[in-house]
């Protein structure tokens, strides 16, 4: 077959993996605030490794979409050192805190300005909100079918045949190209960039386009941005740690005794 | 008559032998020539001088066999027999050509003591091969292998010495010649063949054991006989290569060359397995072997450099899977052991390295770990600006970046500062300091990491910036002296880095010094049994097993006692190499803190006492899941020393 052109949709967030002690939650201005370097959502990383993958086995493009107020390409370069061809950023003012159907039609505005694409692959949901609403309504608005929480994606005979993630197991499923799926954690993590290849690349000049709305159409009414009711800290759990004593049958009964006594 | 040996006696068509004995050398050059194209391929920049205490060095390690001899008396004295014979029968055969064509000497006396020689010779060769070959096959010493060239080397080597006691027997059964009784094994060989049969037989036994032989020289460079020349070429390059303290993962980059002496290790290899023995990653039934690492590395050496492929045809390579590098804790207890010095850091850091930069072997929590390293300046998942938070309330100095007085800075390091139960080295340590009025500082939230975990792990990028960043902080807060809780910092910056414009000491030495100059005087009597664990950085790489000792000895009412592993043979903890941010992706029967924690505890001791944060942490992890908590106390040196001291 030919060889697959394959967009993956990845969103810069705030680290979600940094240290407890640097978010803090502002109540009255509904704001989380993160000291942390921006990363990319580690779902769309997964997405990404997927589809590393694939062009490994089949060949192939893989261009990388971000879109935000403010993108950083620096952050994103890490997608070209992994193993993505190309990079395109979304970016304008009015990107700023959309709700996922308004993100969804920015993102199907721009994939349909490539034109030519096989397969579309997102995070099954992002780190930051983790909302898992865009992927399923970008298909929807792209009029392509959707398979979500991918494990596993094969490209074969035209069609892509996923291992689907449910609650007990997985289920696989096919869909012909082009197709969207939503990639779940189970893929495996993105491979490692090592910082000398990061640094070299950064060094390198590279043409990376910058789309803002009026390249996607200037539909500003379309776009609609979260109303947040309301935010609240999770509650201080506080931590305490007890050593349960004894051979292991009485630690079992202890536990058990202590938990039913939780509860 | 004067006893001699005629020369080719009885045999026909000589020209015949010295074609073939050209063709068996030929073979023999050719084979040597390739070894030296792969090494100087794979080594392109190094450089070889000559040197006297290189080369001395050498001839001990060669003609004593000390490394041979070292932690296996009974292997060393198999290969101190087949060394020396086969060097007395080499040289009385090479005497035996001089005889023969330039200068006739082998007369009387001299031919006498030569066939006494031979006969000494022949018989060590033997006893040694018989002993190797029971070792290996019937009492089937574990770290041995069952290659086919580990049978046929040492049975064509038996086969050449049996048949030359033979041959003399049935030359001295044809000739009797009255000095016969010189040659004693084959005189009394002799007395058993019929004279007749002897002279009929003499000419076909002669072919058989010149074929054996010149068959033997020419294999010497296509089987693992090659260390017979590899290992001298080894043990020279070693020596004579300026090396740090100690091994050293030096910093490279993916596909930079090896130093001559790694690739003549690596080449010398012979899978003789006292790296499989001494390794406790391998003891805890973990999938990796440094053997096979090394043979693997050697193996890429020859599939990339060599004309031929590799020309070890008689033992073919197994594959390797990636994930194995990650299980070496780079504890270099293979190192101790090696005959040949070992390389299996180079074989570690080659392999590492180009895994990173490939991106795909990284193991997950790896590769989140050198993430974190990254973003936060650490391995845990902490905030740098947490750093300093042991100290609070502890009114210790922090040091300023515009500080012109020198003074000594306190690294605490990564783990000792996050980890709640290392953190309590820290809390010792300053205790300790203060006690003494020492003058000192810590860098707190400001304090770098030293890369080390980048560096062991093979990011190499990542390692070359924590270390621009902390020679820069350094410099920025005019710190002059550096006193470590990690043996692992103080080893990345004494024998790591690039430079080292500072001094670093780590807290052992300090607490000894203070010592010795009467600063620090324990008092108060600890009435304890206790054994001490010897860190990998401070005791095998840095070579200080004594410091720490003589500060447990100086503490009134202790009694140290060792564990059958100490010192150089010290068993790693299992945190070492990046392995402490692995978790249980890598794993074996057992785990090396429990190993090493049930060994503490055979020795009756009531406290294990260590002087480095990840051995504490590993071990008293161990201490909880093998079910020695409250029989057992893991503690680090400074809590010790503290308790003396306190009021």
């Amino acid at each position: 077959m030919k060889e697959p052109q394959i967009i993956v949709c990845a969103k810069q967030i705030p680290d979600p993996e940094a240290p407890f002690s640097n978010v803090t939650v502002n109540v009255e201005k509904k704001q989380v605030l993160v000291d942390a370097p921006d990363v990319i959502s580690p779902y769309d990383e997964n997405a990404l490794e997927a589809a590393i993958r694939i062009k490994e086995e089949l060949g192939g493009k893989i261009t990388v979409l971000s879109m935000g107020r403010k993108v950083s390409d620096t952050v994103l370069r890490k997608t070209i050192a992994a193993g993505a061809d190309a990079l395109i950023l979304l970016e304008d003012p009015l990107f700023e805190g959309l709700e996922s159907n308004s993100v969804a039609y920015v993102l199907s505005c721009a994939i349909k300005k490539i034109v030519a694409y096989d397969l579309v692959l997102t995070g099954r949901q992002a780190g930051d909100w983790d909302s898992g609403q865009v992927g399923l309504i970008l298909a929807e608005m792209l009029d392509i079918p959707c398979i979500s929480m991918a494990r596993s994606i094969k490209i074969h005979d035209g069609a892509v045949v996923v291992e689907k993630t449910v609650p007990v197991g997985y289920e696989v499923v096919e869909a012909g190209l082009p197709a969207l799926v939503t990639v779940s954690n189970e893929v495996g993590e993105l491979r490692y960039v090592a910082r000398s290849k990061m640094l070299g690349l950064l060094r390198r000049p590279m043409p990376i386009p910058k789309w803002g709305l009026k390249d996607l159409g200037d539909n500003a009414e379309r776009l609609k941005k979260v109303q947040l009711m309301e935010l609240a800290p999770p509650a201080d759990m506080g931590r305490a740690c007890t050593i349960i004593e004894g051979s292991t049958d009485e630690q079992a009964a202890r536990l058990a005794a202590v938990l039913k006594e939780l509860r | 008559m004067t006893p001699q040996r005629a020369m080719f006696w009885k045999i026909e068509d000589v020209w015949l032998f010295y074609v073939i004995a050209f063709i068996a050398l030929g073979l023999f050059t050719v084979g040597v020539a390739i070894h030296i194209f792969v090494w100087r391929k794979s080594a392109p920049h190094g450089k070889t001088s000559f040197s006297w205490p290189a080369l001395k060095h050498s001839l001990m390690d060669i003609f004593l066999g000390l490394r041979v001899f070292k932690g296996d008396i009974p292997a060393g004295i198999a290969h101190f027999l087949i060394f020396w014979g086969f060097v007395i029968l080499t040289i009385g055969t090479t005497l035996l050509v001089v005889d023969d064509h330039l200068y006739h000497f082998l007369l009387g006396r001299n031919h006498l003591v030569f066939e006494v020689s031979m006969e000494i010779g022949g018989l060590f060769l033997s006893a040694g091969i018989i002993w190797a070959l029971v070792r290996r096959y019937i009492q089937r010493v574990p770290r041995l292998e069952h290659r086919l060239e580990d049978a046929i080397v040492p049975l064509w080597l038996l086969a050449a010495a049996f048949s030359g006691f033979l041959l003399e027997a049935l030359r001295l059964a044809a000739q009797r010649p009255p000095w016969g009784n010189w040659s004693f094994i084959g005189w009394a060989i002799a007395g058993w063949i019929p004279q007749g049969v002897a002279e009929s037989v003499y000419p076909d036994l002669w072919w058989g054991h010149a074929l054996l032989c010149l068959g033997f020289i020419a294999i010497i460079p296509y089987t693992k006989l090659f260390h017979v020349i590899g290992a001298p070429a080894a043990y020279y390059l070693h020596h004579s290569e300026e090396k740090s303290a100690g091994a050293s993962l030096a910093p490279m980059e993916p596909g930079d060359s090896l130093n001559p002496a790694d690739v003549a290790v690596l080449d010398a290899c012979m899978r003789c397995g006292r790296c499989v023995q001494a390794c406790p990653s391998n003891g805890a039934g973990e999938p990796f072997s440094p053997r096979d690492f090394v043979q693997a590395a050697r193996h890429s050496l020859w599939l990339e450099h060599s004309p031929a492929g590799d020309i070890r045809f008689l033992s073919k390579q197994r594959p390797i899977e990636d994930k194995a590098a990650w299980y070496c804790t780079t504890c270099a207890a293979c190192l101790e052991v090696c005959p040949v010095y070992g390389a299996t850091f180079e074989a570690i850091a080659r392999k590492r390295a180009s895994l990173v930069e490939e991106g795909k072997g990284v193991p997950d929590l790896m590769n989140q770990t050198l993430e974190r390293l990254f973003n936060y300046d650490n391995p845990w998942v902490s905030s740098k600006r947490e750093r300093g938070a042991w100290a609070k309330g502890l009114d210790i100095p922090v040091l300023k970046a515009d500080g012109k007085e020198s003074q000594l800075c306190y690294f605490a390091g990564c783990t000792t500062s996050f980890d709640a139960r290392a953190q309590e080295i820290a809390k010792a340590f300053c205790g300790i300091l203060k006690h003494t009025g020492v003058s000192f500082g810590i860098m707190a939230d400001k304090e770098p990491c030293c890369g080390d975990i980048a560096r062991v792990t093979g990011e190499l990028g990542l390692f070359q910036e924590k270390m621009e960043n902390c020679l820069e902080l350094f410099d920025k807060y005019s710190i002059k002296d550096v006193v470590t809780s990690s043996p692992h910092c103080f080893h990345t910056f004494l024998n790591e880095y690039s430079q080292t414009p500072f001094r670093v000491r780590h807290y052992s030495s300090v607490l000894k010094e203070l010592m010795a100059e009467g600063r620090l005087k324990p008092k108060n009597p600890v009435n304890s049994t206790v054994t001490y664990h010897d860190p990998c950085y401070l005791g095998r790489h840095n070579r200080n097993f004594e410091e720490p000792r003589e500060v447990i000895g100086s503490i009134p009412g202790i009694k140290l006692v060792e564990m059958s592993h100490h010192g150089s043979e010290s068993l790693c903890c299992g945190g070492g190499g990046g392995r402490m941010w692995q978790g249980t992706d890598l794993r074996g029967e057992a785990r090396m803190s429990e190993i090493r924690i049930r060994e503490a505890r055979e020795t009756g001791a009531d406290i294990l006492i260590t002087t480095c944060p990840l051995c504490l942490v590993m071990l008293e992890d161990a201490l909880k899941t093998v079910g020695l908590e409250g029989k057992m106390k893991v503690m680090d040196l400074n809590e010790l020393v503290l308790q003396s001291i306190e009021q």
